[in-house]
Protein backbone atom coordinates (compact mmCIF):
# COMPACT_ATOMS: atom_id res chain seq x y z
CA UNK A 1 0.00 0.00 0.00
CA UNK A 2 0.82 3.19 -0.49
CA UNK A 3 1.47 4.96 2.96
CA UNK A 4 -0.75 8.14 3.03
CA UNK A 5 1.61 9.66 5.70
CA UNK A 6 4.90 11.50 5.62
CA UNK A 7 5.88 11.12 8.99
CA UNK A 8 5.61 8.41 12.08
CA UNK A 9 7.72 9.53 15.02
CA UNK A 10 7.89 7.10 18.25
CA UNK A 11 11.16 8.87 19.78
CA UNK A 12 13.45 11.57 20.19
CA UNK A 13 15.03 10.57 17.14
CA UNK A 14 12.88 10.65 14.51
CA UNK A 15 13.32 7.22 13.49
CA UNK A 16 10.19 5.65 11.83
CA UNK A 17 10.51 1.72 12.53
CA UNK A 18 8.20 -0.78 11.66
CA UNK A 19 6.41 1.78 9.51
CA UNK A 20 4.53 -0.18 6.88
CA UNK A 21 2.97 -1.66 10.12
CA UNK A 22 2.46 1.38 12.20
CA UNK A 23 0.89 3.32 9.06
CA UNK A 24 -1.59 0.44 8.55
CA UNK A 25 -3.02 0.62 12.35
CA UNK A 26 -3.42 4.45 12.38
CA UNK A 27 -4.99 4.02 8.87
CA UNK A 28 -7.51 1.79 10.35
CA UNK A 29 -7.92 3.53 13.92
CA UNK A 30 -9.00 7.00 11.28
CA UNK A 31 -10.93 4.85 9.26
CA UNK A 32 -13.26 2.25 11.47
CA UNK A 33 -13.14 4.95 14.74
CA UNK A 34 -13.92 8.12 12.94
CA UNK A 35 -15.79 10.17 10.12
CA UNK A 36 -18.83 11.23 9.34
CA UNK A 37 -21.94 9.03 10.26
CA UNK A 38 -24.96 8.72 8.93
CA UNK A 39 -27.39 7.68 11.61
CA UNK A 40 -28.51 4.90 11.54
CA UNK A 41 -26.83 3.49 8.17
CA UNK A 42 -23.97 1.99 9.56
CA UNK A 43 -24.44 -1.66 10.86
CA UNK A 44 -21.35 -3.97 9.85
CA UNK A 45 -20.05 -6.66 11.17
CA UNK A 46 -17.59 -9.31 10.70
CA UNK A 47 -18.33 -12.57 12.35
CA UNK A 48 -20.10 -10.91 15.16
CA UNK A 49 -17.52 -8.57 15.87
CA UNK A 50 -18.72 -5.37 16.35
CA UNK A 51 -17.30 -2.56 14.27
CA UNK A 52 -16.57 -0.73 17.26
CA UNK A 53 -14.64 -3.20 19.15
CA UNK A 54 -12.40 -3.92 16.49
CA UNK A 55 -11.75 -0.21 16.52
CA UNK A 56 -10.57 -0.48 19.80
CA UNK A 57 -8.57 -3.14 19.37
CA UNK A 58 -6.80 -1.53 16.58
CA UNK A 59 -6.35 1.40 18.83
CA UNK A 60 -4.81 -0.95 21.64
CA UNK A 61 -2.55 -2.33 18.95
CA UNK A 62 -1.11 0.37 17.46
CA UNK A 63 -0.45 1.43 20.83
CA UNK A 64 1.48 -2.03 21.04
CA UNK A 65 3.58 -2.37 18.09
CA UNK A 66 5.02 0.98 19.09
CA UNK A 67 5.56 -0.31 22.63
CA UNK A 68 7.24 -2.54 20.76
CA UNK A 69 9.34 -0.88 18.83
CA UNK A 70 10.61 0.84 22.06
CA UNK A 71 11.47 -2.30 23.31
CA UNK A 72 13.69 -3.71 20.88
CA UNK A 73 15.27 -0.27 20.77
CA UNK A 74 15.92 -0.58 24.29
CA UNK A 75 17.75 -4.11 24.51
CA UNK A 76 19.86 -3.41 21.59
CA UNK A 77 21.21 -0.29 22.70
CA UNK A 78 22.39 -2.31 25.90
CA UNK B 1 -27.87 -1.23 -5.63
CA UNK B 2 -26.71 0.64 -3.04
CA UNK B 3 -23.82 3.40 -2.83
CA UNK B 4 -20.42 2.84 -0.55
CA UNK B 5 -19.91 6.38 0.45
CA UNK B 6 -16.40 7.29 1.06
CA UNK B 7 -16.22 11.55 1.41
CA UNK B 8 -18.19 14.61 0.75
CA UNK B 9 -16.54 17.67 -0.52
CA UNK B 10 -17.88 21.15 -2.37
CA UNK B 11 -15.60 21.26 -5.46
CA UNK B 12 -13.47 17.84 -6.27
CA UNK B 13 -12.52 17.05 -9.87
CA UNK B 14 -13.76 13.63 -11.35
CA UNK B 15 -11.72 10.76 -9.67
CA UNK B 16 -9.40 9.02 -12.24
CA UNK B 17 -10.59 5.56 -13.93
CA UNK B 18 -7.98 3.50 -12.57
CA UNK B 19 -8.60 4.85 -9.10
CA UNK B 20 -10.21 1.86 -6.97
CA UNK B 21 -12.20 1.32 -4.15
CA UNK B 22 -13.78 -0.68 -1.63
CA UNK B 23 -13.76 -4.26 -3.09
CA UNK B 24 -12.01 -3.06 -6.09
CA UNK B 25 -14.83 -1.34 -7.36
CA UNK B 26 -14.32 2.33 -9.42
CA UNK B 27 -14.73 5.38 -8.00
CA UNK B 28 -17.23 8.03 -9.26
CA UNK B 29 -18.34 11.26 -8.29
CA UNK B 30 -21.96 11.90 -7.75
CA UNK B 31 -23.36 15.70 -7.31
CA UNK B 32 -26.04 16.59 -5.07
CA UNK B 33 -26.69 20.43 -4.83
CA UNK B 34 -23.39 21.90 -4.06
CA UNK B 35 -22.02 18.73 -2.60
CA UNK B 36 -19.60 16.13 -4.70
CA UNK B 37 -19.63 12.96 -3.09
CA UNK B 38 -17.75 10.22 -4.08
CA UNK B 39 -18.85 7.11 -4.07
CA UNK B 40 -18.91 3.71 -5.91
CA UNK B 41 -21.62 1.26 -6.75
CA UNK B 42 -21.81 -1.54 -4.22
CA UNK B 43 -24.00 -4.88 -4.98
CA UNK B 44 -23.50 -6.71 -1.65
CA UNK B 45 -25.55 -5.95 1.21
CA UNK B 46 -22.72 -5.58 3.35
CA UNK B 47 -18.99 -4.53 3.38
CA UNK B 48 -16.56 -6.74 4.55
CA UNK B 49 -14.11 -5.46 7.12
CA UNK B 50 -10.64 -6.15 5.76
CA UNK B 51 -7.34 -4.60 5.57
CA UNK B 52 -7.81 -4.24 2.09
CA UNK B 53 -10.72 -2.67 2.11
CA UNK B 54 -9.99 -0.21 4.75
CA UNK B 55 -6.60 0.77 3.13
CA UNK B 56 -8.98 1.52 -0.05
CA UNK B 57 -11.11 3.45 2.03
CA UNK B 58 -8.36 5.47 3.62
CA UNK B 59 -6.79 5.72 -0.81
CA UNK B 60 -10.34 7.12 -1.95
CA UNK B 61 -10.54 9.91 1.07
CA UNK B 62 -6.45 10.80 0.51
CA UNK B 63 -6.80 11.16 -3.11
CA UNK B 64 -9.31 13.81 -2.50
CA UNK B 65 -7.27 15.22 0.00
CA UNK B 66 -4.69 16.45 -2.23
CA UNK B 67 -7.12 18.80 -3.92
CA UNK B 68 -9.36 20.11 -0.89
CA UNK B 69 -10.08 18.95 2.27
CA UNK B 70 -13.51 16.89 2.12
CA UNK B 71 -15.53 15.17 5.03
CA UNK B 72 -14.48 11.60 5.07
CA UNK B 73 -17.06 9.13 6.42
CA UNK B 74 -16.58 6.29 8.68
CA UNK B 75 -15.92 3.32 6.86
CA UNK B 76 -18.63 0.84 6.12
CA UNK B 77 -21.39 3.50 5.11
CA UNK B 78 -23.50 2.12 2.13
CA UNK B 79 -26.75 4.06 1.21
CA UNK B 80 -29.24 3.52 -1.80
CA UNK B 81 -28.63 7.31 -3.56
CA UNK B 82 -32.15 8.23 -2.37
CA UNK B 83 -31.64 7.81 1.22
CA UNK B 84 -27.59 9.39 0.26
CA UNK B 85 -30.09 12.43 -1.35
CA UNK B 86 -32.48 12.92 1.06
CA UNK B 87 -29.72 13.12 3.97
CA UNK B 88 -27.38 15.58 1.67
CA UNK B 89 -30.69 17.35 1.42
CA UNK B 90 -32.03 17.31 5.38
CA UNK B 91 -28.68 18.16 6.67
CA UNK B 92 -27.21 20.36 3.63
CA UNK B 93 -26.80 23.59 6.27
CA UNK B 94 -24.53 21.26 9.07
CA UNK B 95 -22.85 19.79 6.49
CA UNK B 96 -21.73 23.12 4.53
CA UNK B 97 -20.70 24.74 7.64
CA UNK B 98 -18.63 21.57 9.08
CA UNK B 99 -17.16 22.00 5.36
CA UNK B 100 -16.69 25.45 5.87
CA UNK B 101 -15.08 24.58 9.72
CA UNK B 102 -12.35 22.27 8.45
CA UNK B 103 -11.45 24.04 4.82
CA UNK B 104 -7.99 24.69 4.29
CA UNK B 105 -7.06 22.48 7.13
CA UNK B 106 -5.66 19.22 7.70
CA UNK B 107 -6.10 16.77 10.77
CA UNK B 108 -2.59 15.66 12.83
CA UNK B 109 -2.50 12.75 14.96
CA UNK B 110 -0.68 12.25 18.04
CA UNK B 111 -0.95 9.46 20.53
CA UNK B 112 1.22 9.87 23.98
CA UNK B 113 2.84 6.54 25.20
CA UNK B 114 3.46 5.68 28.74
CA UNK B 115 6.95 3.47 28.84
CA UNK B 116 6.88 0.31 28.09
CA UNK B 117 8.32 -0.54 31.57
CA UNK B 118 5.75 1.67 33.39
CA UNK B 119 3.05 -0.41 32.10
CA UNK B 120 4.30 -4.08 33.71
CA UNK B 121 2.75 -3.58 36.66
CA UNK B 122 -0.14 -4.61 35.21
CA UNK B 123 0.98 -8.38 35.73
CA UNK B 124 1.57 -10.75 33.21
CA UNK B 125 -0.84 -11.25 30.60
CA UNK B 126 0.82 -13.66 27.94
CA UNK B 127 -2.59 -16.30 27.81
CA UNK B 128 -4.32 -17.00 24.83
CA UNK B 129 -7.24 -14.78 25.35
CA UNK B 130 -10.62 -14.60 24.15
CA UNK B 131 -11.41 -11.10 22.42
CA UNK B 132 -13.89 -11.02 25.46
CA UNK B 133 -11.86 -11.70 28.29
CA UNK B 134 -9.04 -9.54 26.86
CA UNK B 135 -11.56 -6.71 26.73
CA UNK B 136 -13.09 -7.17 29.98
CA UNK B 137 -9.53 -7.79 31.29
CA UNK B 138 -8.41 -4.57 29.81
CA UNK B 139 -11.52 -2.73 31.32
CA UNK B 140 -10.24 -3.70 34.78
CA UNK B 141 -7.05 -2.62 34.48
CA UNK B 142 -8.45 1.02 32.78
CA UNK B 143 -10.28 1.14 36.18
CA UNK B 144 -7.66 0.41 38.50
CA UNK B 145 -5.81 2.99 38.35
CA UNK B 146 -7.75 5.70 36.15
CA UNK B 147 -7.68 7.87 38.71
CA UNK B 148 -3.64 8.34 38.70
CA UNK B 149 -3.76 8.08 35.21
CA UNK B 150 -6.64 10.66 34.31
CA UNK B 151 -4.54 13.55 36.06
CA UNK B 152 -1.37 12.33 34.14
CA UNK B 153 -3.22 12.62 31.39
CA UNK B 154 -4.77 15.49 31.99
CA UNK B 155 -1.35 17.76 32.38
CA UNK B 156 0.33 16.11 29.64
CA UNK B 157 -2.94 17.29 27.87
CA UNK B 158 -2.82 20.48 29.71
CA UNK B 159 1.37 20.72 28.43
CA UNK B 160 0.98 20.17 25.01
CA UNK B 161 -2.15 22.41 24.50
CA UNK B 162 0.69 25.13 26.00
CA UNK B 163 3.15 23.99 23.45
CA UNK B 164 1.23 23.60 19.94
CA UNK B 165 -2.17 25.44 21.40
CA UNK B 166 -1.42 28.35 18.90
CA UNK B 167 -1.29 26.64 15.57
CA UNK B 168 -4.28 24.18 16.14
CA UNK B 169 -7.17 25.39 14.97
CA UNK B 170 -9.50 22.90 16.86
CA UNK B 171 -8.75 19.86 19.13
CA UNK B 172 -9.94 16.41 19.53
CA UNK B 173 -8.79 14.85 22.87
CA UNK B 174 -9.43 11.70 24.58
CA UNK B 175 -7.10 11.75 27.60
CA UNK B 176 -8.73 8.40 28.86
CA UNK B 177 -8.08 5.49 26.83
CA UNK B 178 -5.86 2.68 28.39
CA UNK B 179 -2.86 2.16 30.66
CA UNK B 180 -0.56 2.76 27.47
CA UNK B 181 -1.93 5.15 25.85
CA UNK B 182 -1.60 8.42 27.66
CA UNK B 183 -3.44 10.46 25.40
CA UNK B 184 -5.09 10.64 21.54
CA UNK B 185 -4.99 14.11 20.33
CA UNK B 186 -6.86 14.87 16.81
CA UNK B 187 -4.93 18.34 15.85
CA UNK B 188 -6.96 20.41 12.80
CA UNK B 189 -4.49 22.59 11.61
CA UNK B 190 -4.70 25.09 8.90
CA UNK B 191 -2.16 23.31 5.85
CA UNK B 192 -0.12 26.06 5.98
CA UNK B 193 0.59 25.98 9.49
CA UNK B 194 1.42 22.60 8.96
CA UNK B 195 5.60 23.23 9.06
CA UNK B 196 4.92 24.94 12.33
CA UNK B 197 2.81 22.42 14.03
CA UNK B 198 5.42 20.22 13.27
CA UNK B 199 8.66 22.23 14.42
CA UNK B 200 6.77 23.04 17.78
CA UNK B 201 5.77 19.48 18.40
CA UNK B 202 9.23 18.27 17.89
CA UNK B 203 10.51 21.32 20.13
CA UNK B 204 7.91 20.18 22.40
CA UNK B 205 9.07 16.21 22.35
CA UNK B 206 12.83 17.35 23.23
CA UNK B 207 11.45 19.09 26.60
CA UNK B 208 9.97 15.41 27.20
CA UNK B 209 11.87 12.47 27.00
CA UNK B 210 10.12 10.13 29.09
CA UNK B 211 7.35 10.41 26.51
CA UNK B 212 7.30 8.42 23.51
CA UNK B 213 5.11 10.26 20.78
CA UNK B 214 3.25 8.35 18.02
CA UNK B 215 1.92 11.43 15.09
CA UNK B 216 0.70 10.61 11.80
CA UNK B 217 -0.08 12.86 9.29
CA UNK B 218 -1.89 14.72 7.22
CA UNK B 219 -5.11 13.07 7.54
CA UNK B 220 -8.70 13.83 5.89
CA UNK B 221 -10.34 15.48 9.22
CA UNK B 222 -11.77 12.04 9.67
CA UNK B 223 -12.01 13.25 13.80
CA UNK B 224 -13.71 16.23 13.22
CA UNK B 225 -16.24 15.23 10.31
CA UNK B 226 -19.47 14.41 12.31
CA UNK B 227 -22.49 16.88 12.68
CA UNK B 228 -24.58 14.63 15.06
CA UNK B 229 -23.50 12.40 18.11
CA UNK B 230 -19.66 14.10 18.77
CA UNK B 231 -19.54 12.99 22.05
CA UNK B 232 -20.74 9.56 21.21
CA UNK B 233 -18.36 9.34 18.11
CA UNK B 234 -15.24 10.84 20.20
CA UNK B 235 -15.71 8.31 23.04
CA UNK B 236 -16.19 5.42 20.53
CA UNK B 237 -19.85 4.63 21.67
CA UNK B 238 -22.70 4.35 19.55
Amino acid sequence: MSSPFDQIIITESGESLEESELSLLETLDHVLNRGLVIAGEITISVADIDLIFLGLNVMLSSVETAQEVLRRREQKSE
Amino acid sequence: MKLYVYCLAEDVDEPSNSLRGVAGEPVRRLDAGNFSVLVSDFAAEAVLVNQENAVAHAEVVQSVLTQTTPLPFRFGTLVTEQQLESYLSARREALESKLGSVRGCVEMSVKIIADPDSSEASGPNNNPQTPGTAFLSEKRREILGSETRAAEAKRVASWLEDRIGEVVRETRINTNPTDKLILAAAHLVKREKVPEYRTRLAEARHERPELHFLTSGPWAPYSFANIDLEFKTQFGVS
